[in-house]
């Protein structure tokens, strides 16, 4: 309940002051880059490049970042462990038929895919990270407008976006308040203590946002909401480092598209 | 004496259900002036500030601003709300946008500011309230004075003429609180008019023109300050306490010293008291320092550090955002920063000299202070203006 919100890192990494269409580009592509590959290489190498990027370029804490990798990770290794037990191919190294209906074995063929696809989310997920990390929402809402997503939906999306931080607030306040109280002792108790949480907040929410129509009616609010400025100009360094590293990629992509691991 | 900006006639106000919160109170506020609602909790601060810029309407009774009865249709309560500004106790209560630069821009975009417009009454703001480069910056990772300040620039960026602070320095920490009074003190003298509610009896009492007590919906006493906390009686029904200089002066009266009739409101009035008191020379030590004020508009910036450098040990004092943003900007360490001119006549006084850094409109006032403080105590505190 106190961890810190990825929202925060972003907010405070080294890349905050890069132009956002340069980092999403740098993302983006990547994570296209890994759905065009046909081989394992590429992936691999754009993971490594862009987890290097998010820790050396974006000063992003090593600790933080594993733990954020460990979920997908382990997420991805049992998806590609049943790949690689189901996906038959040949020449088969090991094989058992536990039932007669389910036969499990170990190819050269499935470990190729798996190892395929298991770099593919490598791959994908330092990208993702990548763009999670380094482009705080403040600086998406700016882009949403300037793809013209509905005016409704941005303004929206934005007052959502403090209310997350305000209702957070609030749980955190009243989670405490309970366990300092003995709260959450017994699993009775924690059942409790849990639905009080979800009420109490609720209602203090509820408070939060007629006071919020009304911070909004005492500014004169007549249906607009403010943009907030462009990020930072489109820097010559990083739209090099972001071309090169995306052609870069997209040579290795056609040049391993035949590798395979084994 | 200026004219009437506010004026309250009879009102009474009772929520839906609840007992009656305003009782019938009547009350006029003049352009520029600084006025402190004070009173114990559920008297009614808040309802009737929320009466000021139409968020409550009384239920019987009128509000006049410049002498016109308060309308509430849409389109009078929009430009009434443009006049006087509103900042809520609670920071978070009024943040709306996702950052600052937002936040400060709601009220401008919402009439109907051009962009150029926008952007200049938001930095302005932020400029004045002293968080230039927080634009971009979410308010959940600001501090409680930063997000106060913000709310604060959001209303400021609107331009008001009225100003009203619920409980302006409530959740901040001491020097904190000093600077957001700092702040108000440098829009009053902007010529806004500032109605602040507060418990802060220490705060308000030097700070305020005229001190309103409020007790179960109505007005129980209306006076300047060294007044109003005078009554002991008043002060215990209102749930205050007095002010520990108050207290000081009437601890000697009864000890029979003689004092000078007027109440001491600052520190610098009290050692007045205490002097006369016990009958010593004000100026112990001799010829009192010299108070050198440098202007951080209009002086040579250059002359600065040479001067600092050969006035090695001289308290620094900084009066304005401004002053202290250019202190901040130079490294300047401060000593002073809330009542600056006061400290530094006191330091006058021990024979020692001092600084002030200050902004072009309140230079004046560091003369005015000065002359004020020669002629009650017939010493002469030396002025060097640089330039």
């Amino acid at each position: 309940m106190y961890d810190e919100f990825l929202e925060d890192i972003a907010q405070a990494n080294g890349l905050r002051e890069v132009n956002t269409y340069v980092k999403l580009v740098a993302g983006l592509g990547a994570i296209i880059l890994c759905l065009l590959s046909t081989s394992f290489f590429a992936p691999l190498f754009i993971a490594v490049l862009l987890s290097g990027a998010i820790i050396i370029l974006a000063r992003v804490d090593i600790k933080t970042y594993a733990e954020l990798f460990i979920v997908p990770f382990w997420f991805a290794v049992m998806s590609v462990l049943v790949i690689v037990l189901l996906s038959g191919g040949s020449p088969v190294y090991w094989s058992w038929d536990p039932f007669p209906w389910l036969s499990l074995s170990i190819s050269r063929e499935s470990l190729n895919e798996g190892i395929f696809v298991f770099c593919r989310v490598l791959g994908g997920m330092s990208a993702l990270i990548f763009i999670a990390l380094t482009t705080p929402m403040t600086d998406l809402f700016i882009v949403m407008r300037r793809c013209r997503v509905p005016e409704a939906v941005v303004d929206l999306a934005m007052m959502i976006y403090r209310a997350i931080f305000m209702v957070m607030h609030l749980l955190v306040q009243t989670y405490q308040a309970q366990v300092m109280r003995l709260g959450y002792s017994s699993f009775r108790e924690s059942i409790e203590s849990f639905a009080t949480l979800c009420g109490s907040v609720f209602i203090a929410s509820w408070d939060a946002g007629e006071d919020l129509v009304r911070a909004m009616d005492a500014r004169c609010y007549a249906g607009k909401f403010a943009v907030l400025g462009e990020s930072g100009p489109v820097n010559v360094y990083s739209l090099a480092v972001t071309g090169s590293f995306l052609l870069v990629s997209f040579v290795i992509v056609v040049m391993t598209k035949n590798i395979v691991a084994i | 004496m200026s004219s009437i900006i506010l004026e309250a006639r009879q009102i009474r106000y009772r929520y839906p259900r609840g007992m009656e919160a305003i009782r019938g109170i009547s009350f006029h506020i003049r352009k520029g002036e600084k006025i402190a609602l004070v009173g114990p909790n559920g008297a009614g601060k808040s309802t009737l500030m929320l009466m000021f810029n139409g968020m409550i309407r009384p239920d019987s009774g009128i509000i006049l601003i410049d002498n016109e009865p308060v309308s509430y249709t849409r389109e009078s309560l929009r430009s009434l709300r443009k006049r006087v500004g509103f900042v809520l106790q609670n920071p978070d209560r009024q943040i709306i946008a996702p950052t600052v630069y937002q936040d400060v821009a709601f009220g401008p975009v919402n009439l109907e500011y051009d962009e150029h417009e926008v952007k200049e009454a938001v930095t302005g703001a932020l400029r004045y309230v002293g968080l230039e480069g927080f634009e971009r910056r979410p308010p959940h990772l600001l501090s409680g004075g930063e997000k106060k300040r913000v709310a604060i620039a959001g209303v400021l960026a609107m331009d008001p003429d009225i100003l009203v602070f619920d409980e302006p320095t409530s959740g901040l920490d001491p020097s904190g609180s000093e600077d957001i009074m700092e702040l108000l003190d440098e829009l009053h003298h902007q010529g806004k008019t500032i109605i602040i509610s507060t418990h802060d009896i220490e705060l308000a009492y030097p700070w305020a023109d005229r001190a309103i007590l409020l007790l179960e919906g109505r007005i129980l006493q209306e006076a300047i300050p060294d007044v109003a906390f005078a009554c002991p009686e008043y002060v215990r029904q209102a749930h205050l306490s007095m002010p520990i200089l108050l207290d000081l002066y009437f601890e000697l009266e009864k000890r029979g010293y003689s004092l000078p009739e007027k109440k001491p409101r600052t520190l610098l009035d009290m050692l007045q008291v205490i002097d006369v008191a016990f009958k010593k020379t004000p100026c112990p030590h001799g010829n009192p320092g010299t108070i050198s004020v440098f202007d951080v508009d209009s002086s040579p910036h250059d002359s600065l550090p040479g001067w600092l450098a050969s006035h090695q040990g001289v308290p620094v004092g900084a009066m304005g955002t401004r002053a202290k943003q250019h202190a901040a900007d130079n490294n300047i360490p401060l000593d002073f920063t809330y009542g600056v001119i006061d400290k530094c006549i006191l330091r006058a006084i021990i024979g020692e000299s001092s600084l002030i850094l200050t902004s072009t409109g309140m230079v004046r006032r560091v003369e005015i202070r000065v002359i004020e403080f020669d002629n009650m105590s017939g010493i002469r505190v030396p002025v060097r203006f640089m330039c």
